[in-house]
């Protein structure tokens, strides 16, 4: 049975849909409404206010944090500045990944660490040999994502923080109305936006105020539903969806490398021991089998195909993530992959996709053929790779007065 | 760095010796380090009271494999070996005694004063153990087959030994896959008869197995035993250690003792470039063998982060419950045991008291009345006592390095009393002639002799832990740290003193590099 | 004289049952005779109280073999089995633990004594699914037998041996492991919580002479997860009616193929005629002539009574008496005129509908199986128990229920003896009352009738040899290709055309059924009937 978020009673009172899902032993709200556009439209121009309690969250203390973390993430956690924060997986011996998620350099020696699985058990059988506390606080910190182009205009009015300065990917300790938070400049949509942390106890009132901040404008409670178009759109892979979990995943066709899932940039293979190390750097080596590409699915052939049937275009506006056979031409003779998730995105006006393609077939601008069933019927339709960040507006990481980083 | 070896050797035992000398042999440039000021780690005979020294932890050189003597010309080396075990001598509470001679015949006129049946069952037992003896020792003196990479040469290697399988014949085949798995209880139940013998044949199968005689697959335990003891050492463990010395001394092994490993040094791929000692001297090398226990090797001998976590977790739950401890006593009385004169002495009287004394190390406890294996090692050699003095060598069953209470003076005192009071059972003078003791509780046998949770083998002798011993990926000498070696009880054929251990792996050593 | 079957089948077991369905549907003339007025042996429902219908000797499904319920069409027959979503451990400091088939809802019920086990658990769970497809590839064949060279055995022993190499290296040493470890020594390869660990180790001793740290008791913790290869997400179940309604179905469904049951026709003898079988004696004298025999009799009782030792060559006899079946457990079943309610988690809620654990601790459970090793009944045992009418109010007049307590350990030999074991009846059933009235205050007002089983009665009642359930025990050397005995390991018997499907043969005992079919088919593959 899920349990609810220090936010239920908010969240609970606005869901005029009763669109409920179960996201890690947690309620969550799939969509506030009946329909979840305008909470798409939320995230895209204005604000979308999303709870994202459900995350793991660790905090990691002590003179070896750095070293600790170093070990078990592909990245080099110790050239992580004070206040940054990276994006990373993490890998069993063999170089599958486990689970992806942030790591956030608090201070010299405390880190704060989201996951999607339960990451403790795992993280825990590394500690032999470190001075370092790992604490699980996942039922102690509530978590909201504030995204959108207008989310710093929001926030800026409920704490104190300097966020014009804020990078993309920076993270600061900051005050609200007699609370602390932390706010992180990161998120799930691909767009300007931030994670707020605060102690359970004072989540109602940080829920409340930014609502209210958020008034003028165009706030929006969002749910699961918006935000997957969004990921997708901006190309962020989703664990149980694009890759399984290395540990729970029953036979090794399904477990990916960081290479397979097309993060090797998160990599960093010339340095001390990791878990993982000597698998990658043979992949590295040898290549890799797999990689994620972005499909740009053509539109006027399925709309044709629509056309043919008498029909026009039913491409439905959810997100859909299940397994769609990737072919490298129209007699489907040779499968060379599979699409995991794709939806069609509302503001490119474009039908796309998340693929696992065989690497040779991964360069831009090839074309493969993706199936598609149009009244009953099966067809292929030509796929274009491209990069999977099909959206990524300028905002999300620049800074007001000041060039784009990163 | 100093001058560099071809191979360094961590642990001066009489495995460590064996691999060193092993490869000294094939002209290799070998250094030995032993941790303490003295050579032969568990088989090091110390003074243990003023005027009497012990024979160092184990006391039974039965298992010592001939092959290596005679490889390493040992006989030349001053070693003197009898080709058949000792007189096991089973004592019963109400003062009787069996001798087991090692000729089975003379045995079964022994038993045959307490029960003829069991005189016939003794013969046919070791016609058992005849039959399967060639199969089970030539498991114990090859190295296990390798099943990590289960090729075309593993599967040739494992169906050979499916075949030598075959080559006892059907029945005996039929009779071996029935009673290994049993309980060693039961299978002496349908042959014997007389509790305090079937009690005394049964003792050695629960010597570091964590296991009563009721547990399945200490049948097992019994016949590698059995089987495996077919020796003994004139002058003991001591006499083999000064052998492999000096054998080691004449292939050119370099040796020093005070030298304790503090790290195995790795380049960054995890190879093997050295060792630093405590003292901060660096030693350059490109092959490692350790004889210490594997949790050492892997835990204390290496950087955390230098070990996958398969290996991490394979070390970390592999077995090694001590639940042994050690009673030397100083006495001073010419004969024992009701003037019998017996050398190797085994108590417990029935598989109930064997149990018994197992069940209090799940509780955390040690045994009220314990099981004790019993040397008397100045029958042999009088000069580790004064004149007409003897010393005692007893290793007491159950004992556990878990101990709720703690080991302290206090406990380990209370320990003694109940071993002497066991002891007196069978032989009422024991109080009156005692000198002096020394009583050693797994912890002091973890922090003398380096051994895990005090395990006298290096970990349990446990069916998954044999063949695979330690774990598989380790159970051919070779680790996954390329030049690191295991050549101590850890590895296959495991505890005890039988050398093997150190030979195989030395031999691997040799097939590798 | 014609013989009018091909087959007489002695005990109306469910694998005897299950034997001659097959045999039925194949076209042979089947008869089955049952010495007691019920069907079902061991898995047998009986009104023992007005209104109460107790699963008397066993008390829940598990591995009931889903190719048997296709193939005999039993849902067709009654066969109805829900599964059970909780399993349930009150534990004496007031606190308990359920684990659900809800993922999530187990993760922060096992946290809350152990984040790490919490986790591990998934884990855990997919190792054992790798194991159980071995599992699976020995249960639903015959044992092979490794000592012969015969081209269909070798064949068979490759296809073992393929499904083995195709673990690798890390599993199949894990499958030593399982085979060889103690419970509690597997399960500490992955956890850290006792609360947790004891009543998941308990499954590998359930019907065993064996304590949680007795090696060998591991591979027993593989029924759990069995289930999920059979599309099933939960393989433990109740069955409507008890557990003899598997039994009826299965004779339902023989009986719909043709074949003949008879009950209260207790058979004397096996009808031994120039060393063949022939048929059966009944005790009231008549001779029943058939082609073949075939007895769902425990081993012991198949060759010491039913045939008798003077029939049987040495090497078999010698080996038959070597076969073990020390029982050690017993049942008690209790109608109740209310739910039982505990005090650590009150209410009748979905924690109480699935099986219940009394086993607190690794060292209860082993002080419990300490006393059975040197004769005598646990006073502190390890108890089992299901609510099945919260499940399945059929089996109890409205409002009353039924506290179903399997309970170990019991030994058979008790010191003074098993036909002492009468005398110790109701001291035993105390205990049981006593330990589960720790847990349930009210359960002692709430007890309309009792009923206590011991090892001496399982025997007495049921015919099991020494009140094993499992018609011997399950240690390595009883198993595969040695259960009972390593010449006779196929379903046939050194008597010529006296056949075996009981529990003693391969693949051992719990409902399952396999005994029943395998027998069945090896009989009609080697055209033997």
């Amino acid at each position: 049975m899920p349990i609810k978020s220090p936010f239920f009673a908010r969240t609970s009172a606005l869901c005029n849909s009763m669109n409920w899902k179960e996201w890690a032993g947690y309620y969550a709200v799939s969509s506030y409404g009946t329909l979840h556009d305008p909470e798409y439209f939320a995230f895209r121009y204005s604000a979308g206010l999303l709870d994202i309690t459900p995350l793991f969250k660790y905090r990691v203390k002590g003179p070896d944090a750095a070293a600790f973390l170093s070990r078990i993430m592909v990245k080099n956690i110790h050239k992580l500045g004070v206040g940054r924060v990276s994006y990373c997986c993490w890998c069993t011996d063999a170089g599958k990944v486990i689970d992806d998620g942030t790591v956030m350099r608090r201070a010299e020696n405390e880190f704060f660490v989201t996951s999607a699985d339960p990451g403790y058990s795992w993280f825990s059988r590394f500690l032999r040999g470190y001075d370092v506390v790992l604490e699980e606080i996942s039922e102690e910190v509530a978590g909201l994502a504030l995204q959108g182009p207008t989310s710093r205009d929001i926030l800026k009015q409920i704490c104190d923080a300097d966020l014009n300065n804020l990078k993309f990917f920076s993270t600061v300790k900051a005050r609200a109305d007699g609370f602390e938070i932390y706010v992180s400049r990161t998120g799930y949509t691909g767009d300007l936006g931030y994670e707020i942390w605060v102690e359970n106890e004072h989540a109602i009132t940080l829920w409340d105020a930014i609502m209210s901040a958020g008034k003028n404008y165009d706030i929006r409670p969002a749910g699961l539903d918006a935000l997957d178009v969004t990921r997708v759109e901006a190309g962020l892979i989703l664990k149980d969806v694009d890759y399984f979990n290395a540990l729970y995943a029953l036979i090794d066709d399904r477990m990916s490398s960081p290479y397979e899932l097309s993060l090797g940039w998160t990599v960093n293979l010339d340095r001390d021991p990791f878990n993982g190390q000597a698998s990658l750097k043979a992949e590295k080596e040898n290549g890799s089998k797999w990689a994620i590409v972005g499909l740009d699915i053509d539109w006027p052939q399925l709309e044709s195909l629509y056309a043919k049937h008498g029909l026009p275009p039913e491409i439905g506006s959810h997100a859909w993530r299940s397994s769609v056979p990737v072919y490298i031409s129209a007699d489907k003779k040779y499968q060379t992959g599979y699409a995991t998730s794709g939806t069609w995105s509302p503001i490119l006006k474009k039908n796309i996709a998340l693929a696992t393609v065989e690497k040779k077939y991964e360069n831009i601008g090839n074309e493969l053929r993706i199936e598609m069933t149009v009244e009953h019927k099966r067809y292929t339709v030509p796929a274009i790779i491209s990069k999977p960040q099909f959206f990524n507006p300028e905002r999300k990481t620049s800074n007001p007065n000041s060039q784009s980083d990163e | 760095m100093s001058e560099k070896y071809d191979i360094v050797v961590i642990g001066g035992g009489h495995n460590g010796l064996i691999t060193a000398t092993t490869l000294a042999r094939k002209n290799k440039r070998v250094l030995v380090l032993e941790k303490r000021s003295i050579l032969g780690g568990i088989a090091a005979g110390e003074e243990f009271y003023p005027g009497y020294r012990s024979v160092g932890l184990l006391h039974d050189t039965s298992q010592v494999r001939s092959k290596i003597i005679k490889e390493l010309d040992l006989e030349k080396f001053g070693l003197q070996f009898k080709n058949s075990r000792p007189t096991y001598s089973l004592l019963s509470k109400n003062g009787e005694c069996v001798h087991l001679d090692p000729n089975i015949a003379k045995a079964a006129n022994e038993i045959a004063k307490f029960s003829q049946h069991d005189a016939d069952s003794y013969r046919e037992y070791h016609e058992f153990i005849g039959k399967i003896s060639d199969f089970i020792c030539g498991l114990m003196d090859n190295a296990p087959p390798d099943l990590m990479e289960l090729g075309g040469k593993q599967i040739w290697e494992l169906a050979k030994k499916g075949i030598s399988l075959k080559k006892l014949g059907k029945k005996t085949m039929m009779e071996l896959l029935k009673v290994a798995p049993m309980s060693v209880a039961d299978f002496l139940n349908e042959k014997f008869e007389t509790d305090f013998i079937k009690a005394g044949i049964a003792a050695p199968s629960i010597y570091g197995s964590y296991t009563g005689p009721w547990s399945s697959y200490t049948t097992l335990n019994l016949l590698v035993w059995e089987c495996a003891a077919n020796q003994s050492i004139v002058g003991g463990p001591q006499a083999l250690i000064a052998a492999v010395e000096n054998a080691a001394r004449d292939a050119g092994v370099d040796i020093q003792t005070g030298a304790e490993v503090e790290r195995i040094l790795l380049d960054r791929d995890r190879k093997v470039i050295g060792v630093k000692l405590l003292d901060g001297e660096e030693i350059t090398t490109e092959v490692v063998a350790t004889s210490c226990t594997p949790t050492t090797t892997f835990f204390n001998l290496l950087e955390p982060n230098q070990i996958d976590y398969s290996l991490e977790h394979g070390i970390q739950h592999y077995r090694s419950r001590g639940t042994t401890a050690k009673v030397n006593l100083a006495v001073n009385k010419e004969r024992y045991f009701n003037g019998e004169f017996a050398e190797f002495v085994r108590t417990g009287n029935s598989f109930d008291e064997m149990e018994r004394a197992f069940d209090s190390v799940k509780y955390r406890e040690f045994s009220n009345e314990p099981i004790l294996d019993i040397h008397i090692p100045t029958i042999g050699d009088p000069s580790l006592a004064p004149t007409g003095h003897h010393v005692i060598s007893i290793l007491v069953h159950f004992a556990p390095h878990y101990f709720d209470e703690g080991w302290s003076e206090t406990t380990k005192n209370s320990l003694y009393d109940h071993v002497i009071k066991t002891l007196e059972q069978y032989c009422s003078e024991i109080s009156s002639t005692l000198v002096g003791f020394e009583l050693q509780s797994p912890v002091d046998l973890e922090e003398r002799y380096g051994l895990t949770n005090g395990h006298i083998f290096h970990g349990e002798h446990a069916v998954d832990q044999l063949i695979t011993r330690p774990i598989p990926s380790c159970s051919r000498y070779k680790t996954p740290i390329q030049g690191l070696y295991l050549c101590g009880s850890g590895s296959h054929p495991g505890g005890g003193i039988t050398g093997m251990p150190g030979y195989l792996g030395a031999k691997m050593v040799l097939e590798n590099i | 004289m014609s013989k009018k079957y091909d087959a007489i089948i002695i005990g109306g077991g469910h694998n005897g049952l299950v034997c001659a369905a097959y045999l039925a549907k194949a076209g042979r003339k089947v008869l089955v005779l049952e010495r007691r007025h019920v069907l079902g042996g061991a898995a047998v429902s009986e009104e023992m109280y007005p209104g109460f219908t107790f699963s008397v000797a066993s008390y829940v499904v598990s591995l009931f073999r889903p190719h048997i319920i296709r193939d005999l069409e039993l849902a067709k027959h009654g066969y109805e089995v829900i599964p059970m979503d909780c399993s349930f451990l009150p534990l004496p400091n007031g606190d308990s633990l359920a684990r659900w088939s809800d993922p999530q809802r187990s993760r922060r019920e096992i946290a809350r004594f152990s984040r790490k086990d919490s986790e591990i658990y998934p884990e855990f769970g997919k190792v054992m699914t790798h194991m159980g497809k071995l599992a699976k590839a020995v249960i639903d064949y015959p044992a092979p037998d490794i000592t012969s060279i015969k081209p269909k055995e070798l064949s068979n022993l490759l296809r073992l041996g393929r499904t083995f190499k195709d673990l690798g290296p890390d599993l199949l040493h894990l499958n030593t492991k399982l085979v060889t470890m103690s419970a509690l020594d597997f399960l500490d390869l992955w956890f850290e919580s006792e609360t947790l660990k004891a009543p998941m180790a308990v499954s590998g001793i359930i019907g065993t002479f064996q304590g949680v740290r007795s090696p060998g008791t591991a591979y027993v913790l593989l029924h759990h997860y069995m289930g999920q290869l059979d599309g099933a997400f939960r393989s433990w179940g109740f069955s409507k009616g008890g557990t003899g309604g598997i039994s009826m179905a299965c004779a339902r469904a023989a009986e719909s193929f043709g074949a003949e049951i008879r009950t209260e026709a207790p058979v004397q003898q096996v009808l031994i005629k120039k060393g063949n079988a022939e048929g059966v004696v009944l005790e009231n004298g008549d001779e029943i002539i058939a082609k073949t025999v075939i007895s769902n009799l425990d081993p012991n009782r198949t060759y010491l009574k039913m045939v008798g030792e003077k029939y049987l060559e040495d090497d078999v006899l010698k080996e038959i008496k070597r076969f073990k079946l020390r029982g050690s457990s017993g049942k008690v079943n209790l109608a109740l005129d209310r739910v039982p309610e505990f005090s650590c988690r009150p209410g009748d809620g979905d924690h109480i509908r699935g099986d219940i654990a009394i086993a607190p601790s690794i060292d209860y459970l082993e002080k419990a199986f300490d006393q059975a090793k040197y004769g005598e009944f646990s006073t502190r045992p390890y108890i089992n128990a299901v609510i099945p009418t919260l499940t399945d109010p059929s089996l109890a007049p409205p409002g009353k229920h039924i506290l179903s307590c399997f309970v170990q350990y019991a030994p058979y030999n008790i010191k003074e003896g098993a036909e002492n074991w009468p005398k110790y009846r109701e001291a035993f059933g105390d205990t049981v009352v006593d330990t589960m009235a720790e847990y349930i205050p009210g359960l002692k007002d709430s007890i309309l009738y009792r009923q206590v089983l011991t090892p001496w009665d399982l025997e007495q009642k049921m015919g099991l040899t020494e009140g094993n359930i499992f018609h011997g025990e399950l240690s390595l050397e009883q198993l595969l290709f040695q259960r009972p005995i390593a010449s006779y390991a196929k379903y046939k018997t050194s008597i010529p055309k006296l056949w075996m499907c009981g529990s003693g043969t391969h693949p051992g005992g719990g409902i399952m059924g396999a005994g029943g079919e395998l027998c069945a088919r090896s009989m009609l593959t080697s055209r033997s009937i």
